[in-house]
C-alpha cells in the first residue's frame, strides 16, 4: 500500500504531466490552426491568380473574335459592297451618256456599306464592351448562329436577375461560347437550349442539345491524362466555372445528346 | 547564447531577455554558493528579490511581444505596477523576506502562462507570411514560458509543502528532483530560440 506522502507525489506528478499535456496540446492546435490559415490564405491566392489569368485568357479570346469577326464583315460584305460600287463607277466614260439606274445603283450600294459599318462601328463601341451584360451577349452570340441558319436555338432566362462582376460575367461568356462551339462542331444537334436560372445566392447556366452525344466521362478521364482535344475544352469549361468559384457538370451518352451546367455564385 | 545572439534578439524586439538571462545567471550562481558570501542558513531571500527583479522584465518582454496599441500598453503597465506592489507587500509584510514566497512564486507563474497563452494566440491570428509560425522565435519562447510555468506553478506553489512534508522521489527532495530537469530543458530551448532569432535576422 502506498503511504500518503507517496499517494501525494503521484498526484503531483500526474497533475504535473496533465498540465504540461494540456499545454502541448494548446501549442499543437495553435501550430495546426496558424498552418490551416496559412494553406487556406495561399489557396485563396492561388485561386485568385488562375481567375485573373482565366480572364486576361477570355480577354484576349474575345479580342481575337472579335478582330476575326471585323475583318470577315469587312472582306465579305463591306468590301464585297464597296467593289461593286467601283466596278459600277467605273463603267461611266467621260463623253457617254449618264446611266442613271446604275449610278443609282452604285449610289445604294455606297449607302449600305456606309450603313453596315456604321452598324459595326456600333457594335464595338467602347460604352458597350465596358458595362458587359451576359444575357445580352448571349442573345447576340445566338443571332450569330441563327444567321448561318444551320439549328433552333433557344435562350430562356428565370428569376429575377443579379448583378454579377464584369470579370465572372465575361468569363461565363466564354463557358458558353466553348459549349456553343462544340454544339456547332461535334454535336450535330438541330435545336440547342440555353437556361439562366437566377437563384438567390448563384446563377445556373444549361447548355442543352439534341446531338449525337459522348461519353463524357471517357473524354474528361482522357484529356486529365492528356490525352483528346475535345475533353481538353471539356476540361477548359471546368476549369473556368472553378475560378469564378462555382461548380460545373458535364453529363452526356452516345445517342442521348449532351447538357452542361455550370454554377455561378454572384459574389 | 543571449549574448551571441543579441543582435538577432533586438531584431525581434526581443532585446530584454539579455538583462533577464544575467540577472538570471547572477541569482543562480548567488544561490548556489550563498555560504560564500552570505552567513545565512538558506538562500531563500536571493530567490524572493530574483522574483522582485524579473516580474517587471517579464512584463516588458510580454508587452513587446503583443505590440497592442497605447492604451493596451497602459493596462499591461498598470497590471505590472499592481503585481510588483503586492511582490514587495509579501516581500516585506506577509511571507517575510527570509521565507520562500510561494504566494509570489504562484502568482508570476499565473501571469505568464496567462500572457504567454495571449501572445500565443495573438501570433497565431497574426502569422499569415510565408514562414509561418514555426519559424517566429517569440512563439518558442513563450511556448517554453508556458510550460515551464505550469511546471513551477505546481512544485514552487508547493515548495513548503514538499520541504515540510518531505515529499520526493526515491529520497530525492521532489522539487530537487523536477526543478533542475525543467529548467534544463527550458533554458536549452531558449538557447535554440535566440540561435533562430539570429538565423532569422541573417536571412
Amino acid at each position: 500500500m502506498p503511504t500518503a506522502k507517496e499517494q501525494i507525489t503521484t498526484t503531483i506528478l500526474a497533475v504535473i504531466l496533465v498540465l504540461l499535456f494540456f499545454g502541448v496540446l494548446f501549442l499543437v492546435m495553435l501550430a495546426y490552426y496558424n498552418f490551416r490559415r496559412r494553406q487556406t490564405a495561399k489557396e485563396k491566392k492561388e485561386m485568385q491568380a488562375a481567375f485573373e489569368e482565366q480572364l486576361q485568357q477570355a480577354r484576349l479570346e474575345i479580342q481575337h473574335q472579335t478582330l476575326t469577326y471585323l475583318a470577315q464583315e469587312i472582306h465579305d460584305n463591306v468590301g464585297q459592297i464597296l467593289s461593286l460600287a467601283k466596278i459600277q463607277l467605273s463603267s461611266f466614260k467621260e463623253g457617254d451618256p449618264i446611266d442613271f439606274p446604275l449610278l443609282h445603283d452604285a449610289r445604294e450600294n455606297v449607302a449600305r456599306s456606309l450603313q453596315d459599318l456604321r452598324s459595326l462601328s456600333k457594335g464595338l463601341h467602347a460604352g458597350k464592351i465596358r458595362s458587359f451584360n451576359i444575357l445580352q451577349a448571349v442573345d447576340e452570340e445566338v443571332q450569330r448562329i441563327r444567321r448561318v441558319g444551320a439549328l433552333t436555338i433557344s435562350v430562356t432566362s428565370e428569376g429575377e436577375e443579379h448583378d454579377i462582376s464584369d470579370d465572372k460575367q465575361l468569363i461565363l461568356f466564354r463557358i458558353i461560347q466553348e459549349c456553343l462551339n462544340n454544339c456547332l462542331k461535334h454535336a450535330r444537334a438541330t435545336s440547342i437550349n440555353i437556361g439562366f436560372n437566377w437563384f438567390p445566392h448563384q446563377l445556373r447556366v444549361r447548355v442543352r442539345d439534341d446531338g449525337q452525344g459522348f461519353d463524357a466521362e471517357k473524354a474528361l478521364r482522357l484529356s486529365s491524362a492528356g490525352g483528346n482535344d475535345t475533353g481538353l475544352g471539356l476540361q477548359n469549361i471546368l476549369n473556368r466555372t472553378r475560378v469564378t468559384g462555382g461548380s460545373g457538370d458535364i453529363r452526356s451518352r452516345p445517342g442521348e445528346g449532351t447538357t452542361i451546367t455550370v454554377q455561378i455564385p454572384y459574389e | 547564447m543571449a549574448l551571441l545572439c543579441r543582435k538577432g534578439l533586438n531584431y525581434f524586439g526581443l532585446g530584454i531577455l539579455l538583462p533577464m538571462m544575467v540577472v538570471t545567471n547572477l541569482t543562480e550562481t548567488l544561490g548556489m554558493n550563498y555560504k560564500l558570501f552570505f552567513t545565512l542558513p538558506r538562500n531563500h531571500f536571493i530567490y524572493n528579490i530574483y522574483y522582485l527583479l524579473l516580474t517587471p522584465m517579464y512584463f516588458y518582454l510580454f508587452a513587446s511581444m503583443l505590440g497592442g496599441n497605447m492604451a493596451e500598453r497602459r493596462r499591461l503597465r498598470w497590471i505590472a505596477l499592481a503585481i510588483e506592489i503586492f511582490l514587495v507587500f509579501n516581500f516585506c509584510f506577509v511571507q517575510g523576506w527570509n521565507d520562500f514566497n510561494t504566494f509570489s512564486a504562484l502568482l508570476v507563474a499565473t501571469v505568464c502562462i496567462i500572457l504567454s497563452c495571449l501572445v500565443l494566440a495573438r501570433l497565431t491570428m497574426r502569422k499569415n507570411d510565408e514562414a509561418g509560425l514555426l519559424h517566429d522565435p517569440s512563439f518558442w519562447i513563450n511556448s517554453l514560458i508556458l510550460l515551464f510555468n505550469l511546471v513551477s506553478l505546481i512544485i514552487l506553489g508547493m515548495y513548503k509543502y514538499i520541504v515540510t512534508n518531505h515529499l520526493g522521489i526515491r529520497d530525492q527532495n521532489l522539487y530537487l528532483a523536477i526543478m533542475p530537469a525543467a529548467n534544463a530543458v527550458f533554458y536549452a530551448g531558449l538557447g535554440c530560440a535566440f540561435l533562430l532569432c539570429q538565423l532569422q535576422k541573417n536571412k
